[in-house]
């Protein structure tokens, strides 16, 4: 084998070649191929070389001329001629590879591939890739393409008065940073802001969590009748949209004429709470608002998990003298936690970035004083905030990246500590 | 190693390439300059064969005639969608404006002017004085952004005092007497008067009555750098707001973004005598089976009248039209006398064109009457983009107020000081 | 006798409890369905059991002169089912190709997507709008389903993918071998067995789009092309207006359905999620 590698240098050779795409093929004898790839070749540059000079240009100077370029614009046709190149790299890369492992094989003295058994291999190894393109292609312009585009926002000077068309937006650098921290008014409210986000991220979820787990197993108890019409009517809130759901609760929960205050609190002789201009209760009721939203999902999953249980387990537990809170702290918890850690994780990083309830019970109210955030405000509705009423949009961007960094991160490593993902090569 | 060195070359030099080549400006540049010219040459631009214009929802229906009569003289035809005018209309013309498919005439509301205009989304118009003449001069000021003119006045809207006649004989001449009434008239689920005075909209009415001022007006020049909300007088006005609010005048639950919502509530289900609050609420007042009486804002104890905000609606002309000559006509077409009657006999939006004030369809029109009494009084809400970092700082310090949180002048200090702040941040330079 | 007495204690407290839980579930529900039936426009007059009530909302809405709401509970309709049509093709196929075999991106791939998708997107929005504009499907209902249908795959992949982790590899490893192609094995062979998961999935696709106002608005820009979460925020979004009780009476139309379907499809759910969970 080694005889051979120092004898000839068809690998090396090859893949140098393919700096032009398909000439390695050539050099292989893998005619057809190389022809294949010339052509492709050729076709993305035809197809895509204004595209590609367009994006770049606009992407590098993000415009010359105010009322006939378009920054914001520019930005994103250059965002599709990146994704356009990347694609293109991708092939070129293979293009590589494929004619460096033919060349290794003609240095190691093996017969190439035919046409016919490249045709089958490239069905065989293909069929995946070809599987996931649909699915990957739309995940590239609903997921990634975005997020370049706030990445890249984050870096420009975009507001008021940088707007277009009117005004052309610029590159600053890292300057956005800088600013968050470094303004009084932004710096302050963040971190009153940012405390209440994580009260509100873990209290809200973890009740919701507890709250649908207690009660799967709390109607999963075997001789309990009527199962099917309780589970009917617990994962209710889960079906209803949930924008719906809130705007009926922040009907339900005004102080003078909400239902609560006036019929149920009445009833039993309390008398009104202030939940929308006091702080502490309107995040009570968010809290309890986003339970009641959310333990039916949590609900259902566990009741899943129950019943896959085998009842063996339990008998055996039984035999063995343990009692209910032992069964429920060794079997249950443990394989309900195991089975449905990824999604509580996800409930946890949904809720850092609920917008949605927040916004729509009270606005993020009510008001404090000498602050510029409400009481209920989370990070990202205050973002909301700063954006719409101060069109801050580069700003925005830095923050959302800030925040971002912070969930991926703890997501990261929630996840890395989840077996359920370790194991997930096992198969 | 030396592979992917190469790669990074190629990609590099590539990339080199790409961006060097940058598009052919010049061809795109003359063009630019031959619009130019016909804005200036406007006699000689080419009739369009369609006009667009994006018009508030429920309103289309005033625009018809005019539109009707607009095609049969100059032949040019005219459609019309309709739009929230909230905030919708500015959103959508920020996105669809660049990119082509923006409308040529578009309505807004005055205090969007500045921003917009910043923005780059409308363009100045020429109009003879002839014509702005017969506008009252507080909406054609709303009209104007950094001296210069950006549409003319569709309709003005001002809070006026609307009472329940089963409930209240006539409207108080004071805000003493209309206090008293409603010590008697409150019990209960009753309620004698209700102000959603926790929006600055609604309150700034007693500020400025009382003295105060949100930017200092210099010969129709808003100084940004003059706050008047914690002076004297504003702060007599937030004293006077937060009485109503420690008296149990007002139920507790007016308070946020709900607060109009449930004001409109209690009226119109009969246990409000009275509310402030705008034109645009007669309609529904109406539909509910309320016998509505409308007057101006009764006098502050201090003997001045309750200043209340104005709010303007104008027409306006694209950035983005090809046609600003025609455009420009349309808004004046639309404008003018006849087609502003129109508007007023189908929507009951108050053209503030002088001819129709002494007009018997006005003037014998309780409400409109009202609103034009009250709107002399009124002050144009600033059109400066500045004024959209008050509305949330003093929101917060007129609800501290209101719940009794905070004292008048140490929340409206803070509200100032916050919202200088957030101009130096956001408005530098200007 | 102690067993059977605990036994009784047990349950009854058990049933306490639920009863308690369904009631605050139940009572925000029956109360926006009082709402509707309310004469009179606001929030504050309404009652849980209207003295007089009326149809009036009804039939305001589905007036077709007076408002669009049957427009757009129809173009709901069509979006949802497209949604989910196009959800189930797509994540079917990614997620037996991440169940089955390996390729390049296949160990972070996934997790890597869903991580992504926790970064909130506002400032993003403008972004879509333009890439929609450009491809020509701004204002079409297939762009927007195009967004859905993107939104939904990784969450509903990796929960397929975990059902169909399941399914034993011998079997498709046999039909391989007597010859079958990967396509008939993925549909004659794998996609019967996965049938519980394939609900599920269906069924968060085709509610998802229900709930979203925010998008929607972006990319439609007609009113005949709303769809009704968009009407229906329009319709308490309005400044000036404040039409609680006909919010309450679309709302029902809109929760009704699909609380039905959820019921309907509750049975495949549970087996469905599980097998999805318990094999992450």
């Amino acid at each position: 084998m080694t005889e051979h590698t120092i004898k000839t240098n068809h690998g090396r050779n090859a893949a140098l070649l393919s700096i032009l795409p398909g000439i390695g093929q050539f050099y292989n004898k893998q005619y057809l191929k190389g022809i294949i790839f010339l052509i492709l070749t050729a076709s993305f540059f035809i197809a895509f070389t204004d595209t590609l000079s367009w994006g770049f240009w606009g992407l590098l100077t993000l415009g010359e001329i105010p009322n006939l370029d378009h920054s914001i614009f520019l930005l994103i046709d250059g965002i599709i001629a990146l994704i356009v190149t990347a694609l293109g790299l991708v092939i070129y890369a293979f293009n590589i590879y494929d004619a460096l492992s033919n060349g290794r094989k003609r240095d190691e003295g093996r017969k190439l591939n035919s046409v016919k058994e490249q045709y089958h291999n490239l069905l065989d190894s293909g069929f995946p890739y070809l599987m996931i393109s649909p699915g990957f292609f739309l995940l590239v312009f609903v997921v990634i393409f975005p997020i370049l585009f706030v990445i890249l926002l984050s870096f420009t000077n975009y507001d008021l008065y940088h707007s277009p068309p009117a005004k052309l937006v610029d590159w600053i650098g890292v300057q956005n940073f800088i600013d968050i921290f470094k303004l009084d008014l932004w710096r302050e409210t963040f971190i009153g802001v940012f405390g209440w986000t994580i009260v509100w991220t873990f209290g809200a979820t973890t009740l919701q969590v507890a709250l649908g787990i207690f009660l799967a197993i709390l109607v999963n108890q075997k001789d309990l009748k009527g199962k099917a019409i309780i589970r009917t009517v617990l994962i209710l809130p889960w079906a209803v949209p949930s924008f719906i759901s809130i705007l009926i609760f922040s009907g339900m929960f005004n102080e003078s004429f909400g239902v609560i205050n006036r019929t149920l609190l009445d009833a039993i002789g309390i008398g009104a709470i202030p939940w929308m201009t006091e702080e502490g209760w309107t995040r009570l009721a968010l809290i309890f608002i986003q339970s009641w939203l959310g333990f039916p999902f949590i609900f259902a999953m566990t009741t899943g998990v129950l019943q896959s249980i085998p009842d063996e387990l339990y008998e055996a537990a039984t035999v063995d003298g343990a009692s209910m809170l032992q069964k429920f702290r060794k079997i249950t918890l443990p394989l309900v936690l195991f089975a449905t850690a990824p999604i509580i994780i996800t409930q946890y990083t949904f809720n850092f970035n609920n917008f949605n309830v927040i916004f729509l019970f009270n606005g993020g109210g009510p008001a404090l004083p000498g602050q510029n955030a409400g009481g209920s405000d989370i990070l990202i509705s205050w973002i909301y905030k700063l954006t719409m009423t101060s069109a801050q949009y580069g700003k925005a961007a830095a923050i959302t990246m800030i925040l971002s960094l912070i969930v991926i991160s703890i997501a990261l490593w929630q996840f890395k500590q989840t077996k359920s993902f370790k194991e997930e090569d096992m198969m | 190693m030396k592979k992917s060195l190469s790669i990074f070359m190629m990609l590099v030099l590539l990339l080199g390439l790409l961006a060097a080549c940058g598009p052919d400006r010049e061809a795109r540049e003359q063009s630019t300059e031959d619009e130019n010219n016909n804005t200036e040459n406007q006699g000689e631009e080419p009739k369009p064969e369609k006009l667009v214009v994006w018009e508030d929802v429920d309103k289309g229906i005033a625009l018809e005639p005019a539109i009707e009569s607009f095609e049969e003289e100059y032949g040019i035809e005219v459609e019309y969608v309709e739009l929230n005018m909230a905030d919708k209309i500015r959103d959508q013309l920020r996105l669809d404006g660049p990119a082509g498919n923006a409308p040529d005439v578009v309505t807004l509301p005055h205090d969007q002017i500045g921003q917009v205009v910043t923005e780059g989304l409308l363009q100045e118009i020429q109009v003879e004085d002839a014509v702005l003449d017969t506008f009252s001069e507080s909406s054609i000021s709303a009209q104007m952004f950094d001296g210069k003119l950006y549409g003319l006045p569709k309709s003005t809207e001002t809070p006026v005092f609307i009472y329940n006649k089963a409930l209240m004989d006539q409207a108080p001449e004071t805000m003493d007497e209309l206090y008293e009434q409603a010590k008697e008239l409150t019990s209960g689920d009753q309620y004698g008067f209700i102000a959603v005075l926790d929006d600055f909209y609604m309150a700034h009415g007693y500020l400025a009555g009382m003295g105060g001022y949100v930017f200092k007006d210099n010969e129709g020049a808003l100084d940004r750098n003059d706050i008047g909300l914690n002076n004297e007088g504003a702060i007599a006005g937030a004293e006077f707001i937060q009485k109503w609010y420690a008296d149990g005048l007002f139920p507790s639950g007016i308070i946020g973004e709900t607060g109009g919502a449930a004001r409109d509530g209690l009226f119109n289900e009969g246990n409000a005598a009275s509310v402030m609050n705008g034109p645009w609420a007669l309609q529904g007042m109406k539909d509910a089976g309320i016998d509505v009486g409308v007057a101006p804002m009764p006098k502050l104890p201090n003997g001045e009248p309750v200043k209340t905000f104005m709010g303007v609606k104008g027409w306006h002309v694209t950035q983005f039209t090809k046609n600003p000559y025609w455009s420009t006509k349309f808004v004046e077409h639309i404008t003018n006398e006849e087609n502003a009657k129109t508007r007023f006999e189908l929507t009951q939006e108050i053209p503030p064109v002088k001819s129709l004030i002494d007009d018997p369809i006005i003037a014998e029109n309780e409400a409109a009457k009202a609103v034009a009494e009250q709107s002399q009084y009124a002050i144009p809400m600033p059109n400066i983009p500045e004024m959209g970092e008050v509305w949330s700082p003093m929101a917060s310090a007129l609800q501290t107020i209101a719940t009794g949180k905070s004292d008048p002048k140490a929340a409206l200090d803070e509200a100032v000081e916050t919202i200088k702040t957030n101009i130096e941040t956001n408005h530098p330079g200007n | 006798m102690s067993m059977k007495k605990n036994k009784i204690v047990r349950l009854t407290v058990s049933y306490l409890i639920i009863a308690f839980v369904v009631l605050i579930v139940i009572y925000p529900l029956l109360w926006v369905i009082g709402s509707s039936f309310n004469p009179g426009q606001s929030l504050s007059g309404s009652k849980m059991f209207p003295e007089n009530p009326t149809l009036d909302h009804y039939r305001y809405l589905f007036d077709m002169e007076e408002s669009n709401y049957v427009k757009w509970y129809l173009n709901s309709l069509k979006i949802s089912v497209m949604t989910m049509i196009l959800t189930v093709i797509t994540v079917s196929l990614t997620a037996y190709s991440f169940s089955r075999y390996r390729f390049v991106g296949r160990k972070n791939g996934l997790l890597t997507f869903l991580i992504l998708q926790m970064i909130p997107n506002f400032a993003a929005l403008i972004a879509i709008f333009v890439l929609a504009t450009r491809t020509g499907l701004i204002d079409t209902h297939l762009g927007l389903i195009l967004v859905y249908v993107g939104g939904q795959i990784p969450m509903n992949t990796w929960l397929m993918k975990g059902y169909l982790d399941t399914i034993p590899k011998e079997l498709d490893e046999s039909a391989r071998m007597d010859g079958a192609s990967h396509f008939r094995v993925f549909f004659q062979i794998i996609m019967p067995l996965a049938k519980p998961i394939v609900a599920v999935v269906a069924l968060f696709s085709f509610i998802a789009p229900f709930g979203d106002f925010i998008l929607a608005r972006i990319i439609l820009r007609t009113d005949e092309k709303f769809t009704m979460a968009v009407g229906l925020y329009e319709m308490v979004a309005k400044q000036f207006g404040n039409e609680f009780t006909k919010f309450a009476a679309g709302s029902v139309l809109i929760a009704i359905p699909i609380a039905i379907l959820f019921l309907f499809f509750q049975k495949y759910f549970v087996s469905g999620l599980t097998a999805g969970g318990t094999k992450g």
